[in-house]
């Protein structure tokens, strides 16, 4: 077995130790939430017999130690259980939403890797200059304003005055401008301020200023002598900002009526739908942690100094 | 590092990129599998035109398909009609499954898959003539067995019928011919008839529950008889429906209607300005006034049955005194609140029930009087009072907002009542604590009765309905009003039952087991390019027979 197989083997045992832990603290904390979900479910109109036979129906009768075991059993065949609110399986509720999700996360992602990579570099080259200043005034800007204001004026000046773009839904292929703008606004500051700084840094070192003195041309010195090298943090802030992107897209979600899994988590929280937001929060949780793998990895792949084995 | 490393990272976007690619091939969330009736035509809804030019939904020529969205804000939990709690959710569904009567605008129970039914002398049975030549969208015939088929699951214990109670005085359902279907009771109930309005008492096609991906207790792809054919449903974002060709009635004039699922309302609110959707309900409650102003778009501020009180414990040592609660009636000016607060989206209320329920008698009124509230807390032994006062936040229209109004309006005659909030389920589970474990003084809620009936609404003042029993959360208990609800309850003289009901609105009115505030209008917003949109008094609107001006 080479060095690669037994590191990548130890994280994913790791990673399974870890989701086992998710979903036992999961279960404990939706358990401590008030509220009853077979009443959520039935509706204030329902009498207290429908809700006990509901009760019934979803096994929160049960005790407690009871209900782990079976969620767990169940869990480790690969079985998410049924959905409180909908009656339909939580892997199939899930599944018709992670696609929405995905697509926003990465469209999003890569938006902000694009716009926030070339600002910092922008930046960081011309240290002090006007588009310094403006960079860091906009992205400032970009880190403080909340999304659910910047999306609603995007939808009014762009759906409302302009007309050009859909203001919500996801039924055609421009529904995705505005949310996925909205959501990179965030990621694409804290990428720009951190190649900015990344890229200082090493523009500082001594091996530029022995590029400078040989002669090279100042582009090959930026992008092949210093952004290779300023890379690390910029892809480590990069792989952060797409896990959570993937579970923190709620609000985005919901002001674009975007059908994500964001705006199921929410909608099922509220419903004491207990089955769904367990599964929700492990898939969340599968993908963050193979999000993280996936960015050491690629360590590897960008300084050939990291090994793995 | 070299080049090289550049290049695998460039290889590597590039592969995210034919990820984006394939998943916005198969992106938005795949539709849930729906396959067609056969009478339906395979074809996909129309695309809709390209959102620079604002989407029209004109007569046009040469075959084009009318579509006409609605946005709505939430996704529904269920479209099975008997699993049904939402009126929202009801209000889709009825476009896909009808009911044996419906409720008109206001509020009278009229005609629709029975033609007339008949309610025996001693209230024992209810005899239904049911419409002949309806088909259901699979083909099935509707007939007695249909109906006979369609009760018995409603009544089955196990399928999940949240709103089952008004239909279990129901023991047997006979077939006596094929268009004859005859109910036997176990007591008599009046408000049956009515309640055969709601939802949940839907005609389903007995066939499609083995079909379509349904099963016989969850059905997930309706199969009515109502002018419009479930089509498609993409899970938190539209479903889709569309005109069927052989309904029995008027058909209706766009060809489909799409119901986008947008949570929120200023998203929906901007959606029908720019013209991508004709209708939405509840908009942003403080945008009232401006798209009152707005020629574009027509606001219908519908009333409902849905009665906005603050229920205050009964069974508290303060508030146990009746003039304590009376003080509180006359120390808010809730018509200020309705105003400024909710925008005119409300009707003070002058019974404990809205005018649009059978049974409803106006009764009084508490007008705004501080000095009285005063006087009156000072004969019960206070000058000021410390209670605890908790609403929800977002379930009703302006609902904390008001609130706050509300603890204004009290601290003025001394009552010092700061408003806290939380999530629904949370204070659901706070409010129908049971009486030794309840610690609210003062609570805001919402009730609408499903059909529109005084008996779901007294509930609220029946003693044994009370926590833990029941939701009658002011722990009210009068022994005169129990009598009176109950015996209405049986009651099969109309005359009579109405009677009852005032008589028991009197008490309550004059006890003041709440703050009676307001019954909520339902707010309907649609494109000034329609016609044809109403409502129904329970927080439905009414756009069936929507069509171009």
């Amino acid at each position: 077995m080479s060095g690669f197989t037994r590191y990548l083997i130890q994280r994913l045992l790791a990673a399974l130790l870890t989701l086992v832990g998710v979903a036992t603290i999961v279960f404990l904390l939706l358990r401590l939430l008030p509220g009853d979900p077979a009443r959520i479910i039935a509706g204030l109109l329902a009498t207290n017999e429908e809700v006990e036979r509901i009760r019934v129906q979803l096994g929160l009768d049960r005790p407690l130690p009871v209900q782990y075991v079976i969620f767990m059993t169940n869990l480790l065949q690969g079985d998410l259980g049924i959905s409180a609110r909908t009656n339909q399986p939580v892997l199939t509720e899930v599944m018709a939403r992670l696609p929405a999700t995905l697509k926003l996360a990465i469209v999003s992602t890569a938006l902000a890797s694009i716009f926030g990579i070339t600002a910092g570099v922008l930046a960081a080259t011309r240290r002090y200059s006007l588009f310094d200043y403006v960079a860091s005034f906009g992205t400032l800007i970009g880190i403080s304003m909340p999304v659910y204001w910047l999306g609603l004026l995007l939808i009014i000046v762009f759906a409302v005055k302009l007309r050009w773009l859909p203001a919500a839904g996801a039924d055609k292929p421009a529904s995705i401008v505005l949310p996925s703008l909205t959501l990179a606004s965030f990621s694409v500051a804290l990428i720009a301020r951190m190649t900015r700084a990344s890229m200082l840094e090493v523009l500082s070192q001594d091996y530029i200023r022995t590029a400078r003195a040989k002669g090279l041309q100042e582009r090959v010195i930026v992008f092949r002598h210093a952004l290779q090298n300023a890379f690390i943090p910029i892809l480590t802030v990069i792989g952060l900002q797409f896990g959570a992107l993937l579970g923190g897209a709620v609000l985005t979600e919901s002001v674009f009526g975007w059908p994500g899994i964001g705006l199921l988590l929410v909608d099922s929280i509220f419903a004491r739908d207990y089955p769904v937001v367990q599964g929700t929060v492990l898939i969340f949780s599968a993908l963050f942690i193979l999000v993280n793998l996936v960015v050491d990895i690629l360590y590897a792949y960008i300084d050939p100094r990291i090994h793995y084995g | 590092m070299t080049s090289r490393t550049l290049a695998r990272i460039a290889v590597l976007l590039q592969a995210l990129l034919v990820i984006v690619l394939i998943l916005s091939a198969c992106a938005p969330g795949a539709p849930t599998p729906t396959p067609q009736p056969a009478q339906q035509p395979a074809e996909q809804p129309q695309e809709e035109p390209t959102p620079t030019s604002p989407p029209e939904p004109t007569p046009t020529p040469k075959k084009e398909r009318t579509v006409f969205r609605i946005a709505v804000g939430i996704d529904p939990d269920t479209l099975d009609p008997v699993a049904t709690t939402t009126t929202t959710v009801g209000n889709m569904v009825d476009y896909v499954v009808e009911t044996l009567v419906r409720i008109d605008r206001d509020g009278n129970i009229q005609p629709l898959l029975a033609e007339s039914w008949e309610v025996s002398e001693d209230g024992l049975t209810v005899t239904f003539y049911l419409r002949q030549g309806v088909k259901f969208h699979d083909g099935t015939p509707f007939n007695a067995e249909a109906v006979k088929f369609n009760i018995e699951r409603m009544l089955d214990p196990d399928v999940r019928v949240p709103i089952r109670t008004p239909y279990t005085p129901i023991e047997r359902v006979e077939v006596v011919d094929e268009y004859t279907v005859r109910l036997y009771l176990k007591e008599p109930s009046a408000p049956l008839v009515s309640a055969f309005s709601w939802t949940t008492a839907g005609m389903i096609s007995p066939a499609s529950v083995e079909q379509f991906g349904n099963t016989y207790k969850n059905v997930q792809h309706p199969v009515g008889t109502g002018p419009y054919v479930f089509k498609e449903r993409v899970k938190g974002e539209r479903i889709v429906v569309e005109k069927f060709e052989d309904y029995w009635g008027e058909k209706p004039y766009y060809d489909v209607v799409e119901f986008r699922i947008v949570p929120e309302a200023a998203t929906r609110e901007s959606l029908l300005l720019a013209g991508q959707v004709d209708l939405i309900i509840l908009p942003p409650a403080a945008d009232i006034p401006a798209l009152q102003q707005n020629p574009d778009v027509e606001v219908l501020l519908a009333p409902s049955d849905r009665t906005i009180f603050i229920a205050i414990n009964n069974l508290d040592p303060v508030l146990k005194d009746k003039r304590v609660r009376q003080a509180l009636n006359y120390a808010v000016d809730k018509q200020a609140i309705i105003d400024k607060v909710l925008f005119g989206a409300a009707d003070l209320m002058d019974a404990p029930m809205a005018p649009s329920l059978f049974g409803y008698c106006p009764v009084g009124e508490y007008p705004y009087d501080p000095d009285k509230a005063k006087a009156l807390l000072k004969e019960a032994g206070y000058e000021s009072l410390e209670l605890n006062f908790i609403a929800p936040t977002g379930r009703y229209v302006q609902d904390f907002q008001a609130a706050q109004a509300i603890a204004g309006y009290l601290a003025e005659v001394g009552i010092n009542a700061p408003v806290s909030t939380m999530d629904w389920p949370s204070y659901v589970a706070t409010i129908v604590a049971p009486p030794e474990e309840n610690t609210t003084q003062l609570h805001y809620l919402g009730w609408a009765p499903a059909y529109l009936d005084a008996s779901q609404q007294m509930l609220q003042f029946l003693s044994t309905y009370a926590p833990p029993n029941g939701l009658a959360t002011s722990f009210y208990k009068n022994e005169q009003v129990d009598e009176l609800i109950l015996k209405a309850q049986k009651e099969t003289d109309p005359e009579v039952r109405k009677e009852l009901y005032c008589e028991a609105s009197k008490i309550v009115w004059e006890e003041a087991p709440w703050i009676f505030l307001w019954v909520q209008r339902f707010p309907i917003v649609y494109s000034a390019k329609v016609t044809g949109v109403s409502y129904l008094p329970n927080e439905k609107f009414d756009a069936l027979y929507a069509r171009p001006k």
